[in-house]
């Protein structure tokens, strides 16, 4: 079995999250840190855009600055997300790209499985869509996105453990359509949660999580390093609390 | 000069921002699809910019093909044909 570090669930704000995604990253490289498997929140509550996205066209900048809501590029690609504090697990897996399939499709499936069987374990059946989602009865509980590079996968993406759609709407900017009440009820049909779907706790869905990425690796439980951690700062200073880097788009 | 700017969605969303006169001036590629590496992106847009008008469909389809094997590179939930066919529309 692979071995990995876990760290459990912890909060960060939205530019250290995507900063330790991407210190790890170099550690694992470098050979220093094990391959880890991260759970995460947001706080304060975040919008995170894909690197490729125009965070103008995306984001409705007052609302977010009104709302004290961070926005972040993300190293991935994929839409722009809303991570409410008490609405979400995030979760990130970084390891070396041999560990997975090369196919980019397969090595989603893969990894979106122990979300799948985690899910199972609250008594919910859900289900991979591909590219990057995963859904329950076809409404999407869990988003993902992945990238690759020098030789080191990171994939990161979203449990839905209840939903604003409304304060969503307020936050995103959806391209030219009024926001709706028709529009709204549309969303919240293709839009679900762990709230939706049964009476777990956020406990037992983080709980069932750390058991779905277990099945299939040698875990042991840690912490972030002191390295990780001050390489972390410098890549919020640098790149992630930066706006070079997030209105490059 | 003209700009414009056009929205389609593929198997994912792309967006593409675009001055020109008889050549592309500037030009912007954005949406939520994924493409690995993402470095390759900016060799594309380089490509693309300063081509004719109008555009040449298959041989910037070519190129843009070209860059993608050169950096062993994926794109996934749009195409190159779908950009070089929505640049086209975009400066027609």
């Amino acid at each position: 079995m692979k071995k990995f570090r876990m760290i459990t669930f912890q909060y960060f704000n939205a530019f250290t999250n995507m900063a330790l995604d991407e210190a790890i990253m170099e550690f694992v490289r470098k050979g220093i840190s094990q391959p880890t498997i991260r759970f995460y929140g947001w706080d304060p509550s975040a919008v995170s855009i894909g690197v490729f996205q125009g965070v103008r066209n995306e984001v409705n900048l007052d609302a977010t600055k009104k709302a004290g809501v961070d926005v972040v590029r993300r190293l991935t690609g994929g839409g722009a997300v809303y991570h409410d504090r008490l609405g979400e697990v995030t979760y990130s897996l970084i390891a070396p790209l041999d560990m997975f399939p090369t196919n980019i499709i397969e090595s989603y499936r893969l990894i979106c499985d122990d979300i799948i069987f985690a899910l199972k374990q609250l008594g919910i059946d859900a289900v991979f869509s591909p590219i990057n989602d995963i859904l329950v009865n076809e409404q999407k509980i869990s988003g993902n996105a992945q990238t690759r590079r020098n030789g080191i996968l990171l994939q990161h993406g979203t449990i839905l453990y209840s939903v604003d759609v409304e304060t969503m709407f307020s936050l995103l900017n959806v391209s030219d359509q009024k926001i709706s009440d028709k529009l709204i009820k549309s969303v919240k049909k293709r839009v679900t949660s762990i709230v939706d779907q049964t009476g777990a706790s956020m406990e037992e869905l983080k709980k069932a999580l750390v058991m779905g990425f277990k099945r299939n690796r040698e875990i042991s439980f840690g912490d972030y390093s002191d390295q990780e951690k001050s390489r972390a700062q410098e890549l919020t200073k640098e790149r992630f609390n930066n706006e070079i880097w997030t209105f490059r788009l | 000069m003209k700009t414009n700017s056009i929205t389609r969605k593929f198997g994912k969303m792309l967006r593409l921002d675009v001055t020109y006169t008889d050549h592309i001036e500037s030009l912007k590629i954005t949406g939520d699809f994924f493409l690995h590496p993402e470095e390759t992106l900016d060799q594309i847009v380089s490509e693309l910019t300063g081509v004719t008008v109008p555009i040449q469909e298959d041989l910037l389809i070519r190129k843009t093909k070209y860059i993608l094997d050169s950096n062993e590179a994926e794109m996934i939930g749009i195409s190159v044909e779908d950009i070089i066919n929505t640049l086209e529309e975009a400066t027609q």
